[in-house]
């Protein structure tokens, strides 16, 4: 199949971002990703995108995929194709390094402010610890509303990540405040969006139902 | 003065090295043409080995395990707390476990056999017709982060840290490297980056950028092919009880499965694609530890290229370890530079303790490795 995709292109030295498209040959079973990868090998040497794990386990590639924040990893593109076309842009809500390339840090620059755990016990027939499932990608801030307006929000997977990750069954106070779980509108734009069934926006109106029955406690 | 050294590949060995040669004291710049983990590193299914897979070399299975074990004490938050099992389903498997558990024993690696209801117990999506299963000291992880912790540490002691930026090629004036000339992909700007040692960490590229200088590597870049499924179905690894082959594993990671691999040679690691055989054949392996695995979706497959270590010849190289090769291409008229390839994902730390120690001895560097004892900077610093 004849794909034409076309990518929002950014350089430092430039005045504003422009669409560049490309013409590519691919199976429609491939990934988006992968579809980008062989454009940066073949017809486009400097364009920047980021990716790592392709299986939708580390969540580098997050972008907008026709108007849609998607793990372009897992994204077949005979799925997602309008008419042969795909448009890809970078994340919404962070800072554009260069094309897809995102700056995540207004994200993790929050995990030393609630200081999560990276881990959750996995409680059953066995006891383990796993990963937690968020893979950090960042669409659920891309995704997010107040996220886009309010650069103070502690955003939608933290604040998630902080209440799972807790031992000793408290949350940080920033936590329980207009930062935190009160700024969020419960559009639920990060539970739609979220490759992995995270659910964010679930978690933060239990961590709310939770503070107000004083089944909560803040640190 | 402080040295410069310059490492390209911001895959996990090229993230190690900077991270201990900083430590050390040198000032170090890491070139990456993409964004970090972007080649093998971060592709690899994420198993932290125990050396049990290896065991028919009982020095690589200790080089392994030891690793194993510092690796989760400098960076506990990195990798599962879940172990592994190496399962038997047939009476080849079976016949293997005597020589396995006799070889664990002599690299030290802590080993337990479990009974099949206790295996069962532990991960009932195992074939119930196991017939004996083997409790090992394996872990999972995110190789993305585990890169990136490498890298926050490195920054920690002042490295500069440049994704997208890619070598183009060398200046060398009478048998050295004086400057590397470097594309920067997020301005479009051609730069020089002067350098008194160079380390080439690019993996199954290594030869790719040595030809830049002139020089050649003997890498073979060998790919394997794996398959995510769309859930995770255990905790602890699935290992096939026999001799690595295709489809001996399936790794579990945060919400994914995964099962691997298959083993080829290629000339170019940009130009591999997926032999559609090889995904039939790790669904067909993998039914076999976990039967569950026919009824599941494929999420992806994927390809990564290792860098094999081809024929080293006593001229042109030295051999550090069995699993791993420095190459010095001082041999071969370039003075402070050198290549590193070989080695997997897990023993990356070491491998940085021994080329840190070769580049260390050529700067004029005293002080020793401290990585090892040192705990790393969580991942997420990286970004702040």
């Amino acid at each position: 199949m004849k794909y034409r995709v076309i990518i929002r292109k950014y350089k430092t030295e430039w005045r504003e971002p422009k669409y560049v498209s490309y013409e590519v040959e691919a199976d429609p079973d491939t990934s988006v990703l992968d579809v980008v990868e062989k454009i940066s090998l073949e017809k486009d040497r400097t364009l920047a995108f980021e990716h790592a794990c392709h299986h939708g386990a580390c969540g580098a590639c997050g972008m907008i995929i026709n108007g849609v924040e998607r793990l372009a990893c897992i994204t077949k593109i005979g799925e997602v194709a309008r008419n042969g076309i795909v448009v890809l842009e970078p994340l919404r809500g962070f800072k554009v390094i260069s094309d897809l390339a995102v700056n995540k840090s207004r994200m993790f620059k929050h995990y030393a402010l609630v200081k999560p755990g990276t881990h959750e016990k996995v409680v059953g027939t066995v006891e383990v610890e796993k990963l937690l499932d968020c893979l950090e990608c960042g669409i659920c801030y891309s995704a997010c509303p107040i996220a886009n307006t309010f650069e103070g929000y502690v955003g939608p997977s933290v604040i998630a990540m902080s209440y799972k990750s807790s031992s000793n069954g408290k949350v940080p106070a920033i936590i329980d405040s207009r930062r935190g779980v009160w700024a969020c509108h419960g559009s639920f734009e990060c539970i739609a969006r979220c490759p992995v069934d995270f659910k964010p926006g679930e978690t933060i109106m239990k961590i709310r139902k939770e503070l107000l029955f004083g089944k909560l406690q803040v640190v | 003065m402080t040295k410069h050294v310059v490492v390209i590949g911001g895959g996990v060995t090229g993230a190690a090295i900077a991270y201990d040669l900083s430590q050390r004291g040198a000032r170090v710049t890491l070139l990456e043409r993409g964004s970090i983990g972007s080649g093998t590193s971060g592709r690899t299914h994420g198993l932290l080995h125990s050396g049990c897979r290896y065991v028919a070399d009982v020095d690589v299975a200790r080089e392994c395990y030891l690793e194993n074990v510092t690796l989760r004490k400098i960076a506990p938050f990195l990798f599962e707390k879940n172990g592994g099992l190496f399962v038997a389903i047939d009476e080849s498997d079976l016949k293997y476990k005597d020589f396995f558990l006799k070889k664990c024993e002599e690299a030290g690696i802590p080993v337990k056999e479990l009974d099949r209801n206790e295996a069962l117990r532990l991960e009932p999506n195992l074939n119930p017709e196991l017939k004996a299963a083997v409790l090992v000291p394996d872990g999972t992880f995110d190789p993305l982060k585990v890169i990136l912790s490498f890298l926050a540490s490195a920054k920690l002691h002042g490295a500069d840290i440049r994704p997208f930026n890619e070598v183009v090629g060398f200046r060398i004036e009478s048998g050295a490297i004086k400057a590397v000339r470097v594309l920067d992909k997020t301005s479009e700007r051609e730069y020089e980056l002067e350098a008194d040692y160079v380390v080439n960490a690019t993996g199954a590229w290594a030869n790719k950028v040595a030809r830049l200088a002139g020089l050649s590597v003997p890498v073979k870049p060998s790919p394997g092919v794996m398959v995510a499924l769309n859930a995770r179905i255990g905790h602890r690894v699935f290992n096939r009880l026999n001799k690595p082959g295709d489809g001996d594993i399936i790794i579990h990671q945060r919400g994914t499965s995964v099962i691997g691999t298959t083993s080829w040679v290629v000339e170019d690691p940009d130009k591999v694609t997926i032999p559609r055989e090889h995904v039939e054949l790790m669904l067909k392996r993998g039914t076999e530890l976990a039967p569950i695995v026919a009824k599941l979706k494929v999420k992806a497959t994927y390809v990564s290229s290792r860098p094999l270590v081809g024929a080293v010849q006593a001229s042109t190289g030295r051999e550090i370890s069995r699993s791993f090769a420095i190459i010095d291409h001082a041999r071969d008229g370039v003075e402070n530079f050198a290549s590193i390839i070989g080695g997997k994902f897990t023993t990356a730390r070491l491998m940085a303790e021994k080329m840190a120690d070769f580049v260390a001895e050529r700067i004029g560097i005293t002080q020793p490795c401290r990585t090892a004892d040192t705990p790393l900077a969580p991942y997420w610093s990286y970004f702040t």
